[in-house]
């Protein structure tokens, strides 16, 4: 069940008078938390614990400066790459099925990867932004010819301009070999123009459904032809003999565009930057902002001419952000779920299974259900993928790598069950949970919810410790950021 | 259900949360849906979606038409191929099965449904399709509202079912909430570890008090209860239905068994949803959508077989929709772009078969498009006031004539 429909899911209450103006109040762990789950994924409690102890205009100077990044090691070629991969297999029924195994292997290598980078990052923000960029230019793999480390390389591009000026990413994008196969702009012909890619560029990438019209569709889909990649080495090419070099007349002006020209008369509509202010406060601050924050998030991103860094620090310091409306008002993605739930235990690796319990929560990385992304917010919610969350709670804390992880949860023999919900609550709700659920879990602590063994004991906490954690997870506010 | 009231009943339903196996028992022991078998109150409907824009005409394919052929150099399927129904349409070769039970009278086919000043976007025309509203934006799908207005009790908490991974649109209401179950397998409370915690876990307040606000709190806190209330509940309600058909082992083979196995459970669900595609063939479309249409053929077959092995196929009305058609003229791609009508099925062992609304032409054509001959909102004014026999009011805005495929 879902209630989306029936309910508004902006915060109540109205907005602070000068919404994006530095924060002025008090700093806190809880609001240390609240930045960390947002510009990165949740981090471990010592990590909390640092950016507490610094102020938040240094905490934000942290996330968002980050340091030049070591080289990241790419994940394991399963399959062949190019020249084209997968040529030569023919019919052979064996032959194929081995190329289809691998190209499975490879897509859970590839996401598997970039959950163990989201994981141990120094540059959480840097992540986090990619993560947003791949659900806003969502590609899949394992689809449309996209296979081997096409879709990796897409990652890597969003990575470098995570914080960067994003009108020059989506010129790259219109390059990309993932994306100019997911939106077939690799096959458009000036004798046929493929209109896929030219739609979703205006309708989700940039300027929004009513900002342009079904000719501008036609028109910009000329402008592309000829933008492909080379079967050779997957490069991108320009095939000027494919190329439609002839007059068209786009958003009100007429030329012998191509698609880079396509690309910057989109930026210069005032629609651009209101589209990406729109859905960067949905994915960072709180649902359904109010148009006036629409608007000033909007001219910050115009102003700052599409460089997303000191976008991302005026938002990160500013009043809204810290706003009690701002709080928890967001449902955490399955992915912010999964790793939040490893880096707060410390463990450090992520096991191949959990795309399987990625996938019934609904987001697995790399494999959007369409070009549109994941919807998020209410979204999230059904009952299949809450169960999933909770199943992945069980699981998790009932996994060897967690009893290894010589985490916090069982660092000591809690005094009684008090202290021990204490540490629980604290730790992984910073201390969100009614009295009603703090009595719960500490009944159950002593075993009354459970069997006879008794009181909370040095015998028997480890084993408690993981049951309380997986109900204190299980608590709603654990599903929020 | 407005907020206040959707919250009281949220707290009412943890109250009760230990009786649940009563009011789930109750259900079952008595007559579910009162009435004459047959009623209308027995009546269930599968909505199947077509994701991603079928190409309904390699689908019905007007072979008689001339310019088909000159529009669809290397996708045109040639007379000799397409499945015929008569001189000018017939079936994509690969839905033999669907054939079978056109020829046996047991599907309708509205040809040419859809919506004046088509949306070309996937996305808003998904929508329009889903809550029946091509004028402006709404946010509750039509069948949410046919539910909402039915007098279903609220303690069934599968009065509709999504089998789906994500609600979609056309089955949220303001009243009654729909379980999305993406797979039985998978739709519970895993370990046994969660078996010592669960007493724990059900008596736990979720509403309570708390000390920061949000506004997904009542939405997580009712959705936490109905999950582990509804996924109790389901495997042991519809544990003594057997079968014996033979499914295709795809996800919509596997979708359709367990809404037969729903469907002859008698739950009282009324709506079951399923989804199949990815029908967005841009590209090298002859492959992928051969694939698609003979897993839906053959699911189908299978589904009425099973629905029919236990008295039930005269029960369920099955009808597909796609958020559109695609461009008469394929692409340079050997593919097809968005377009604008198709047809939609109608399948049943209480409707009359055939044909029903006018093939597009293909010489007068909107931009490329198709132009829709039936308003898609009277094949639903069909299902809601013949098959369901409940006003359209409050369900649909306007008037639209309905169509007599009911024997």
């Amino acid at each position: 069940m879902n209630m989306q429909a029936s309910s508004s899911f902006r915060p109540p209450g109205s907005l602070p008078s000068n919404p994006l103006a530095p924060y002025g109040g008090a700093w806190s762990p809880r609001l240390a938390a609240h930045l960390l789950r947002r510009a990165g994924f949740g981090g471990s409690p010592s990590d909390r614990a640092h950016y507490a102890s610094i102020s938040c205009s240094d905490a934000v100077a942290a996330l968002v400066h980050f340091p030049e990044m070591p080289q990241y090691p790419e994940p394991q070629l399963v399959e062949g790459q190019y020249p084209m991969p997968g040529a030569g297999v023919g019919a052979d029924p064996a032959a194929r099925m081995a190329l289809r195994d691998a190209r499975r292997q490879q897509t859970i290598a590839n996401a598997s990867w970039w959950l163990d980078r989201m994981l141990v990052t120094p540059a959480p923000l840097q992540e986090k932004m990619t993560l947003f960029l791949h659900g806003h230019f969502a590609t899949a793999t394992n689809t449309k010819g996209i296979y081997g480390l096409d879709i990796v390389d897409q990652n890597e591009l969003f990575r470098k301009y995570a914080l960067g000026n994003w009108r020059e990413l989506t010129h790259y994008v219109a390059r990309d070999r993932a994306m100019l196969k997911w939106l077939d702009n690799a096959r458009s012909v000036k004798a046929h123009p493929n209109e896929n890619f030219a739609r979703e560029l205006m309708e989700l990438f940039t300027l929004g459904i009513g900002n342009y019209t079904e000719t501008d569709v036609r028109e910009s889909a000329r402008a592309f032809t000829g933008f492909t990649f080379a079967r050779r080495d997957g490069a991108f090419y320009f095939n000027d003999r494919q190329h439609d070099d002839g007059s068209k007349t786009f958003l009100g002006r007429t030329g012998n565009f191509n698609g880079d020209d396509i690309i910057d008369i989109i930026f210069s509509q005032p629609a651009a930057p209101k589209l990406f202010a729109s859905k960067l406060l949905e994915f960072f601050v709180y649902s359904e902002p109010e148009p006036e924050l629409v608007d000033a998030v909007a001219e910050l991103i115009r102003k700052n001419d599409f460089v997303m860094a000191p976008v991302m620090s005026t938002l990160f310091r500013s009043n809204v952000f810290y706003s009690e409306r701002s709080y928890r008002a967001l449902v955490k993605s399955p992915i912010e779920f999964v790793i939040g739930t490893y880096q707060l235990f410390g463990v450090s690796s992520v096991k191949p299974a959990v795309l399987g319990a990625l996938n019934r929560m609904g987001q697995v990385p790399f494999r959007p259900p369409s070009v549109k992304g994941w919807d998020g917010g209410a979204q999230w919610l059904n009952t299949q993928t809450m169960l999933a969350r909770e199943n992945f709670a069980s699981s998790f804390m009932a996994a060897p790598e967690m009893a290894q992880s010589g985490s916090w949860l069982t660092a000591g023999v809690p005094a009684n069950a008090n202290d021990a919900t204490q540490r629980l609550v604290g730790t992984i709700l910073q201390g969100d949970a009614s009295d009603v659920a703090r009595a719960k879990l500490a009944s159950y602590l002593d075993g009354n919810g459970t069997s006879a063994d008794g009181a909370l004991s040095a015998e028997n906490f480890e084993e408690r410790m993981h049951g309380a954690a997986y109900l204190t997870m299980a608590m709603p506010a654990y599903q929020l950021s | 259900m407005n907020r206040s009231r959707f919250l009281l009943g949220t707290v009412a339903g943890l109250s009760v949360a230990a009786n649940a196996n009563n009011l789930f028992g109750m259900a079952l022991a008595q007559p579910v849906l009162p009435g004459l078998p047959g009623g209308v109150d027995d009546r269930v409907l599968i909505v199947i979606n077509l994701q991603g824009g079928n190409d309904g005409l390699n689908t019905i394919v007007p072979h008689g038409m001339p310019s088909y052929y000159r529009y669809r150099p290397t996708l045109g399927i040639a007379p000799g191929d397409v499945l015929q129904i008569d001189r000018n349409v017939g079936f994509n070769p690969e839905m033999k099965s669907l054939k079978s039970l056109y020829d046996a009278g047991n599907v309708a086919i509205v040809q040419g449904a859809g919506y004046p000043a088509p949306d070309h976007s996937h996305f808003r025309s998904t929508e329009i399709w889903q809550t029946a509203e091509p004028e402006h934006y709404e946010t509750t799908g039509w069948v949410g509202r046919y539910l909402d207005g039915a007098g279903l009790p609220e303690s069934n908490l599968f009065n509709a079912v999504a089998l789906a991974p994500v609600l979609p649109e056309v089955m949220i209401g303001r009243k009654v909430d729909v379980p999305a179950i993406a797979a039985l397998a998978g739709f519970g409370l895993s370990s046994d570890r969660n078996a010592s915690e669960r007493g724990t876990f059900a008596s736990m307040d979720k509403t309570g008090s708390m000390p920061f606000s949000s506004p997904y709190l009542a939405t997580v806190a009712t959705i936490e209860d109905h999950a582990q209330r509804g996924s109790e509940e389901l495997p042991k309600l519809i544990a003594g239905y057997k079968t014996s058909a033979s499914y295709p082992a795809t996800p919509l083979g596997r979708s359709l068994a367990l809404a037969a196995q729903i469907v002859g459970s008698r739950l009282g669900t009324r709506v079951i949803y399923v989804q199949h595609g990815s029908f967005d063939t841009h590209a090298a479309q002859k492959g992928t959508q051969d694939r698609l249409l003979r897993e839906f053929s053959d699911g189908i077959a299978a589904f009425y077989q099973d629905l029919a092995a236990h008295g039930n196929e005269k029960r369920v009305l099955t009808m597909t929709f796609s958020e559109f058609g695609r461009r008469v003229a394929e692409n340079g791609s050997r593919g097809t772009d968005h377009g604008e009508a198709a047809p939609m099925f109608l399948i049943g062992g209480g409707l009359k078969g055939g044909l029903y609304g006018d093939q597009p032409s293909l010489e007068d054509l909107d931009n490329g498009d198709a132009k829709f001959t039936v308003d898609f909102r009277s094949v639903y004014a069909t299902v809601i006031e013949k098959w369901f026999a409940r006003p359209t009011a409050g369900v649909l805005a306007g008037t639209f004539p309905t169509m007599r495929i009911f024997a």
